[in-house]
Protein backbone atom coordinates (compact mmCIF):
# COMPACT_ATOMS: atom_id res chain seq x y z
CA UNK A 1 0.00 0.00 0.00
CA UNK A 2 1.89 3.12 -1.13
CA UNK A 3 0.00 6.49 -1.00
CA UNK A 4 1.92 9.13 -2.02
CA UNK A 5 1.48 12.72 0.20
CA UNK A 6 2.07 15.88 -1.79
CA UNK A 7 2.96 18.70 0.77
CA UNK A 8 1.99 22.43 1.01
CA UNK A 9 5.11 24.29 -0.06
CA UNK A 10 4.90 26.00 3.46
CA UNK A 11 5.10 22.56 5.00
CA UNK A 12 8.34 21.12 3.22
CA UNK A 13 10.36 22.98 5.62
CA UNK A 14 9.58 20.18 8.16
CA UNK A 15 10.02 17.36 5.57
CA UNK A 16 13.67 17.81 4.53
CA UNK A 17 12.30 20.20 1.55
CA UNK A 18 10.61 16.92 0.18
CA UNK A 19 6.64 17.88 -1.99
CA UNK A 20 5.94 14.79 -1.60
CA UNK A 21 6.29 11.46 0.53
CA UNK A 22 5.24 7.88 0.22
CA UNK A 23 3.75 6.51 3.22
CA UNK A 24 1.66 3.38 3.61
CA UNK A 25 -1.74 3.02 5.39
CA UNK A 26 -5.28 2.28 4.63
CA UNK A 27 -6.93 5.46 6.07
CA UNK A 28 -5.93 9.32 5.44
CA UNK A 29 -5.31 9.27 9.39
CA UNK A 30 -3.44 5.83 8.90
CA UNK A 31 -1.39 7.70 6.25
CA UNK A 32 -1.07 11.18 8.28
CA UNK A 33 0.37 9.57 11.07
CA UNK A 34 2.81 7.52 9.21
CA UNK A 35 3.82 10.46 7.71
CA UNK A 36 4.25 12.73 11.15
CA UNK A 37 6.52 9.24 12.14
CA UNK A 38 8.98 10.01 9.55
CA UNK A 39 8.34 13.76 9.90
CA UNK A 40 7.45 14.74 13.91
CA UNK A 41 7.52 18.14 13.43
CA UNK A 42 4.52 18.00 10.81
CA UNK A 43 2.32 16.59 13.83
CA UNK A 44 2.16 20.68 15.25
CA UNK A 45 1.26 21.03 11.92
CA UNK A 46 -1.63 18.98 10.74
CA UNK A 47 -3.52 18.26 14.34
CA UNK A 48 -4.62 21.02 17.18
CA UNK A 49 -3.84 20.41 20.97
CA UNK A 50 -6.83 18.25 21.55
CA UNK A 51 -5.64 16.14 18.20
CA UNK A 52 -8.01 17.39 15.73
CA UNK A 53 -7.11 17.86 12.52
CA UNK A 54 -6.20 21.93 12.38
CA UNK A 55 -8.78 24.15 10.92
CA UNK A 56 -6.36 25.62 8.75
CA UNK A 57 -5.29 22.05 7.08
CA UNK A 58 -7.34 21.05 3.93
CA UNK A 59 -7.07 17.36 2.53
CA UNK A 60 -7.74 16.36 -0.70
CA UNK A 61 -7.52 12.63 -2.43
CA UNK A 62 -7.01 12.10 -5.80
CA UNK A 63 -7.50 15.47 -6.26
CA UNK A 64 -11.18 15.41 -4.81
CA UNK A 65 -12.02 17.19 -1.35
CA UNK A 66 -11.88 14.66 1.35
CA UNK A 67 -13.86 16.70 3.88
CA UNK A 68 -15.98 15.93 5.78
CA UNK A 69 -14.58 13.19 8.38
CA UNK A 70 -11.61 13.40 6.31
CA UNK A 71 -9.49 11.12 8.20
CA UNK A 72 -11.76 8.01 7.91
CA UNK A 73 -11.73 8.39 4.35
CA UNK A 74 -10.02 5.03 2.93
CA UNK A 75 -7.34 5.09 0.79
CA UNK A 76 -6.06 2.31 -2.16
CA UNK A 77 -2.63 1.59 -3.66
CA UNK A 78 -1.34 4.37 -6.16
CA UNK A 79 -3.60 7.18 -4.44
CA UNK A 80 -2.47 10.74 -3.55
CA UNK A 81 -3.23 12.42 -0.66
CA UNK A 82 -2.59 16.36 -1.20
CA UNK A 83 -2.40 18.59 2.21
CA UNK A 84 -3.13 22.22 1.48
CA UNK A 85 -3.74 25.27 3.69
CA UNK A 86 -7.29 27.36 3.80
CA UNK A 87 -6.01 30.98 2.52
CA UNK A 88 -8.20 34.36 4.05
CA UNK A 89 -6.51 37.16 2.77
CA UNK A 90 -7.65 39.78 0.04
CA UNK B 1 -30.59 61.67 -31.44
CA UNK B 2 -33.23 61.13 -28.59
CA UNK B 3 -32.07 58.38 -25.82
CA UNK B 4 -33.13 55.00 -26.03
CA UNK B 5 -34.23 52.66 -23.14
CA UNK B 6 -31.54 52.36 -20.77
CA UNK B 7 -29.96 48.71 -21.46
CA UNK B 8 -29.20 50.31 -24.86
CA UNK B 9 -25.69 51.06 -26.24
CA UNK B 10 -24.84 54.87 -26.82
CA UNK B 11 -22.47 55.12 -29.89
CA UNK B 12 -19.34 56.06 -27.35
CA UNK B 13 -20.01 52.62 -25.69
CA UNK B 14 -20.41 50.71 -28.67
CA UNK B 15 -17.50 52.41 -29.44
CA UNK B 16 -15.42 52.10 -25.82
CA UNK B 17 -16.50 48.35 -25.96
CA UNK B 18 -15.74 47.45 -29.30
CA UNK B 19 -13.15 44.76 -28.78
CA UNK B 20 -14.93 43.02 -26.80
CA UNK B 21 -18.67 43.30 -28.63
CA UNK B 22 -16.63 41.60 -31.18
CA UNK B 23 -16.15 38.47 -28.98
CA UNK B 24 -18.41 35.92 -30.37
CA UNK B 25 -19.60 35.00 -27.17
CA UNK B 26 -20.18 38.76 -25.80
CA UNK B 27 -21.43 40.66 -29.01
CA UNK B 28 -23.97 43.44 -28.82
CA UNK B 29 -26.89 41.97 -26.60
CA UNK B 30 -23.99 40.69 -24.04
CA UNK B 31 -22.52 44.41 -23.62
CA UNK B 32 -26.34 45.60 -23.07
CA UNK B 33 -26.63 42.76 -20.52
CA UNK B 34 -23.18 43.72 -18.46
CA UNK B 35 -24.65 47.50 -18.88
CA UNK B 36 -27.83 46.12 -16.48
CA UNK B 37 -25.83 44.02 -14.55
CA UNK B 38 -25.48 45.30 -10.81
CA UNK B 39 -22.25 43.58 -9.03
CA UNK B 40 -21.83 43.74 -5.27
CA UNK B 41 -18.11 43.93 -4.46
CA UNK B 42 -17.14 43.17 -0.89
CA UNK B 43 -13.59 44.91 -0.39
CA UNK B 44 -11.68 47.35 -1.74
CA UNK B 45 -8.21 45.57 -1.10
CA UNK B 46 -6.12 43.35 -2.91
CA UNK B 47 -8.84 41.19 -4.58
CA UNK B 48 -11.31 44.05 -4.89
CA UNK B 49 -8.77 46.00 -6.85
CA UNK B 50 -8.21 44.70 -9.91
CA UNK B 51 -11.75 42.95 -9.96
CA UNK B 52 -13.68 46.22 -9.41
CA UNK B 53 -11.21 48.37 -12.23
CA UNK B 54 -11.74 45.58 -14.66
CA UNK B 55 -15.17 44.71 -14.06
CA UNK B 56 -15.69 48.94 -14.59
CA UNK B 57 -13.27 48.74 -17.47
CA UNK B 58 -16.14 45.73 -18.98
CA UNK B 59 -19.05 48.23 -18.61
CA UNK B 60 -20.49 46.38 -15.59
CA UNK B 61 -23.76 49.19 -15.23
CA UNK B 62 -23.73 49.11 -11.35
CA UNK B 63 -20.94 48.31 -9.03
CA UNK B 64 -21.58 48.42 -4.94
CA UNK B 65 -18.13 48.54 -3.21
CA UNK B 66 -17.86 47.77 0.59
CA UNK B 67 -15.10 48.61 2.85
CA UNK B 68 -14.77 50.12 5.95
CA UNK B 69 -11.21 51.00 6.08
CA UNK B 70 -9.29 54.05 4.92
CA UNK B 71 -6.05 53.66 2.52
CA UNK B 72 -2.47 53.05 3.93
CA UNK B 73 0.52 53.19 2.64
CA UNK B 74 1.58 49.35 3.38
CA UNK B 75 -1.81 49.20 1.30
CA UNK B 76 -0.38 50.40 -1.89
CA UNK B 77 1.84 47.52 -3.04
CA UNK B 78 -1.09 45.72 -4.11
CA UNK B 79 -4.26 47.57 -4.00
CA UNK B 80 -4.23 49.82 -7.05
CA UNK B 81 -7.48 51.31 -7.02
CA UNK B 82 -5.18 53.60 -4.68
CA UNK B 83 -2.43 56.05 -4.75
CA UNK B 84 -0.22 57.69 -2.01
CA UNK B 85 -2.34 60.89 -2.51
CA UNK B 86 -5.44 58.54 -1.10
CA UNK B 87 -3.68 57.75 2.26
CA UNK B 88 -5.97 58.47 4.69
CA UNK B 89 -8.98 58.71 2.69
CA UNK B 90 -12.12 55.78 2.78
CA UNK B 91 -10.75 53.11 0.41
CA UNK B 92 -14.38 53.58 -1.12
CA UNK B 93 -14.17 57.14 -1.80
CA UNK B 94 -10.66 56.53 -3.85
CA UNK B 95 -12.18 53.74 -5.45
CA UNK B 96 -15.19 55.40 -6.53
CA UNK B 97 -12.88 57.62 -7.93
CA UNK B 98 -10.25 55.12 -9.83
CA UNK B 99 -13.49 53.24 -11.76
CA UNK B 100 -15.13 57.18 -12.19
CA UNK B 101 -11.90 58.05 -13.95
CA UNK B 102 -11.61 54.71 -16.11
CA UNK B 103 -15.29 54.54 -16.92
CA UNK B 104 -17.38 57.30 -16.18
CA UNK B 105 -20.74 55.74 -17.42
CA UNK B 106 -20.58 53.01 -14.52
CA UNK B 107 -23.18 53.84 -11.24
CA UNK B 108 -21.21 53.26 -8.86
CA UNK B 109 -22.38 53.15 -5.12
CA UNK B 110 -20.12 53.04 -2.14
CA UNK B 111 -20.66 52.02 1.22
CA UNK B 112 -17.67 52.48 3.92
CA UNK B 113 -19.19 50.06 6.12
CA UNK B 114 -18.02 46.41 8.02
CA UNK B 115 -20.17 43.44 6.61
CA UNK B 116 -21.71 42.22 9.59
CA UNK B 117 -24.87 40.12 10.16
CA UNK B 118 -27.17 42.92 10.41
CA UNK B 119 -26.41 44.88 7.66
CA UNK B 120 -25.41 41.87 5.26
CA UNK B 121 -28.51 41.62 3.71
CA UNK B 122 -29.59 44.88 3.19
CA UNK B 123 -26.06 45.90 1.36
CA UNK B 124 -26.53 42.91 -0.96
CA UNK B 125 -29.98 42.55 -1.71
CA UNK B 126 -30.94 43.53 -5.27
CA UNK B 127 -27.38 42.65 -6.66
CA UNK B 128 -26.97 39.41 -9.00
CA UNK B 129 -23.35 38.23 -8.19
CA UNK B 130 -21.66 38.70 -5.13
CA UNK B 131 -17.93 39.21 -5.31
CA UNK B 132 -15.41 38.33 -2.41
CA UNK B 133 -12.67 40.59 -2.12
CA UNK B 134 -12.07 40.15 1.84
CA UNK B 135 -9.29 39.82 4.02
CA UNK B 136 -10.86 37.01 6.30
CA UNK B 137 -12.80 33.69 6.45
CA UNK B 138 -15.10 34.86 8.90
CA UNK B 139 -17.00 37.91 7.19
CA UNK B 140 -16.29 35.39 4.18
CA UNK B 141 -18.37 33.31 5.90
CA UNK B 142 -21.65 35.59 6.53
CA UNK B 143 -21.57 36.19 2.79
CA UNK B 144 -21.73 33.13 1.84
CA UNK B 145 -24.83 32.39 4.09
CA UNK B 146 -26.43 35.50 3.37
CA UNK B 147 -25.53 34.78 -0.58
CA UNK B 148 -27.40 31.33 -0.27
CA UNK B 149 -30.51 32.25 1.25
CA UNK B 150 -31.29 35.43 -1.00
CA UNK B 151 -29.91 33.01 -4.03
CA UNK B 152 -27.15 35.33 -5.31
CA UNK B 153 -24.15 34.06 -7.00
CA UNK B 154 -21.06 34.45 -4.88
CA UNK B 155 -17.38 34.39 -6.18
CA UNK B 156 -14.92 33.42 -3.52
CA UNK B 157 -10.85 34.48 -4.18
CA UNK B 158 -8.27 34.18 -1.25
CA UNK B 159 -4.41 35.38 -1.05
CA UNK B 160 -1.74 34.60 0.48
CA UNK B 161 1.97 35.11 -0.70
CA UNK B 162 2.51 33.92 -3.91
CA UNK B 163 -0.15 31.65 -3.67
CA UNK B 164 -4.23 32.08 -4.70
CA UNK B 165 -7.04 30.00 -5.11
CA UNK B 166 -10.86 31.12 -6.16
CA UNK B 167 -14.37 29.35 -7.02
CA UNK B 168 -17.57 29.92 -7.64
CA UNK B 169 -21.12 29.17 -5.34
CA UNK B 170 -24.30 28.77 -7.27
CA UNK B 171 -26.25 28.59 -4.06
CA UNK B 172 -27.86 25.65 -3.89
CA UNK B 173 -26.51 23.88 -6.91
CA UNK B 174 -22.50 24.34 -6.23
CA UNK B 175 -20.38 23.60 -3.17
CA UNK B 176 -20.43 26.59 -1.13
CA UNK B 177 -17.75 27.72 1.11
CA UNK B 178 -19.34 25.92 4.47
CA UNK B 179 -19.44 22.76 2.27
CA UNK B 180 -15.76 22.59 2.39
CA UNK B 181 -14.89 23.82 6.12
CA UNK B 182 -17.35 23.32 8.81
CA UNK B 183 -15.59 25.46 10.90
CA UNK B 184 -13.90 29.05 9.88
CA UNK B 185 -10.35 29.12 10.75
CA UNK B 186 -10.53 31.54 13.27
CA UNK B 187 -8.34 34.79 13.65
CA UNK B 188 -5.83 34.91 11.39
CA UNK B 189 -2.83 37.51 11.37
CA UNK B 190 -4.45 40.80 9.59
CA UNK B 191 -1.13 41.28 8.20
CA UNK B 192 -0.76 38.56 5.89
CA UNK B 193 2.05 38.38 3.39
CA UNK B 194 1.40 39.31 0.05
CA UNK B 195 2.79 40.46 -3.40
CA UNK B 196 0.50 42.50 -5.74
CA UNK B 197 0.61 40.36 -8.53
CA UNK B 198 -1.42 37.48 -6.38
CA UNK B 199 -4.67 39.10 -6.01
CA UNK B 200 -4.06 40.44 -9.49
CA UNK B 201 -4.35 37.27 -11.05
CA UNK B 202 -7.24 35.99 -8.66
CA UNK B 203 -9.11 39.28 -8.67
CA UNK B 204 -8.92 38.72 -12.68
CA UNK B 205 -10.05 35.67 -12.32
CA UNK B 206 -12.89 36.68 -9.96
CA UNK B 207 -14.10 39.45 -12.67
CA UNK B 208 -13.87 36.61 -15.43
CA UNK B 209 -16.37 34.42 -13.43
CA UNK B 210 -18.61 37.63 -12.69
CA UNK B 211 -18.79 38.29 -16.61
CA UNK B 212 -19.21 34.69 -17.32
CA UNK B 213 -22.08 34.46 -15.07
CA UNK B 214 -23.87 37.66 -16.31
CA UNK B 215 -23.40 36.56 -19.99
CA UNK B 216 -24.60 32.94 -19.18
CA UNK B 217 -21.29 31.88 -21.00
CA UNK B 218 -18.05 29.53 -20.54
CA UNK B 219 -17.76 27.11 -17.98
CA UNK B 220 -18.10 28.42 -14.19
CA UNK B 221 -15.89 27.40 -11.15
CA UNK B 222 -18.46 25.39 -9.34
CA UNK B 223 -17.56 22.45 -7.61
CA UNK B 224 -13.78 23.17 -8.51
CA UNK B 225 -11.55 24.85 -6.54
CA UNK B 226 -8.26 26.25 -8.63
CA UNK B 227 -5.02 26.67 -6.68
CA UNK B 228 -2.35 29.28 -8.16
CA UNK B 229 0.73 29.49 -7.20
CA UNK B 230 3.46 32.44 -8.56
CA UNK B 231 6.41 30.56 -7.46
CA UNK B 232 6.23 27.85 -10.02
CA UNK B 233 3.55 29.39 -11.85
CA UNK B 234 1.59 25.99 -11.74
CA UNK B 235 -2.38 25.39 -11.17
CA UNK B 236 -4.11 22.76 -9.73
CA UNK B 237 -7.58 21.97 -9.92
CA UNK B 238 -9.72 20.30 -7.09
CA UNK B 239 -13.14 18.84 -7.27
CA UNK B 240 -15.49 19.73 -4.64
CA UNK B 241 -18.52 18.21 -3.30
CA UNK B 242 -21.35 19.36 -1.95
CA UNK B 243 -22.04 18.66 1.63
CA UNK B 244 -25.57 17.42 2.45
CA UNK B 245 -24.90 18.38 6.08
CA UNK B 246 -24.21 22.13 5.08
CA UNK B 247 -25.71 24.23 7.57
CA UNK B 248 -25.70 26.97 4.77
CA UNK B 249 -27.30 25.10 1.83
CA UNK B 250 -27.92 21.72 2.84
CA UNK B 251 -31.35 22.53 3.37
CA UNK B 252 -31.51 23.81 -0.35
CA UNK B 253 -29.81 20.17 -1.50
CA UNK B 254 -32.77 18.44 0.66
CA UNK B 255 -35.58 20.66 -0.97
CA UNK B 256 -34.17 19.12 -4.27
CA UNK B 257 -33.60 22.10 -5.60
CA UNK B 258 -30.73 20.80 -7.24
Amino acid sequence: MSIKISLHKTHRQFTQGLSTVEVNGRTINDCLKALIQNYPKMGKVLFDSEGKLSKLIEIYINMESAYPDELKKPVKDGDEIHITIMLAGG
Amino acid sequence: MKDGPAFMLTNTEIEKYDRQINIPEIGHCGQEKLKLAKVFISGAGGLGSPAALYLAAAGIGNIKIVDQDRVSLSNLNRQILHGEADVGRFKVDSAKDSMVRLNPEVNIETAPQTITTDNVSRLVSGYDIIIDGLDNFETRLILNKTAINLGIPFIHGAVNGFEGRATTVIPGRSTCLRCMHKEGCGPMAIKFPVIGVTPAVIGAILATEAIKFLLGIGDLLTNRLIVYDGLTLCWAEFKLKMNPKCDHCGHLQKKGVL
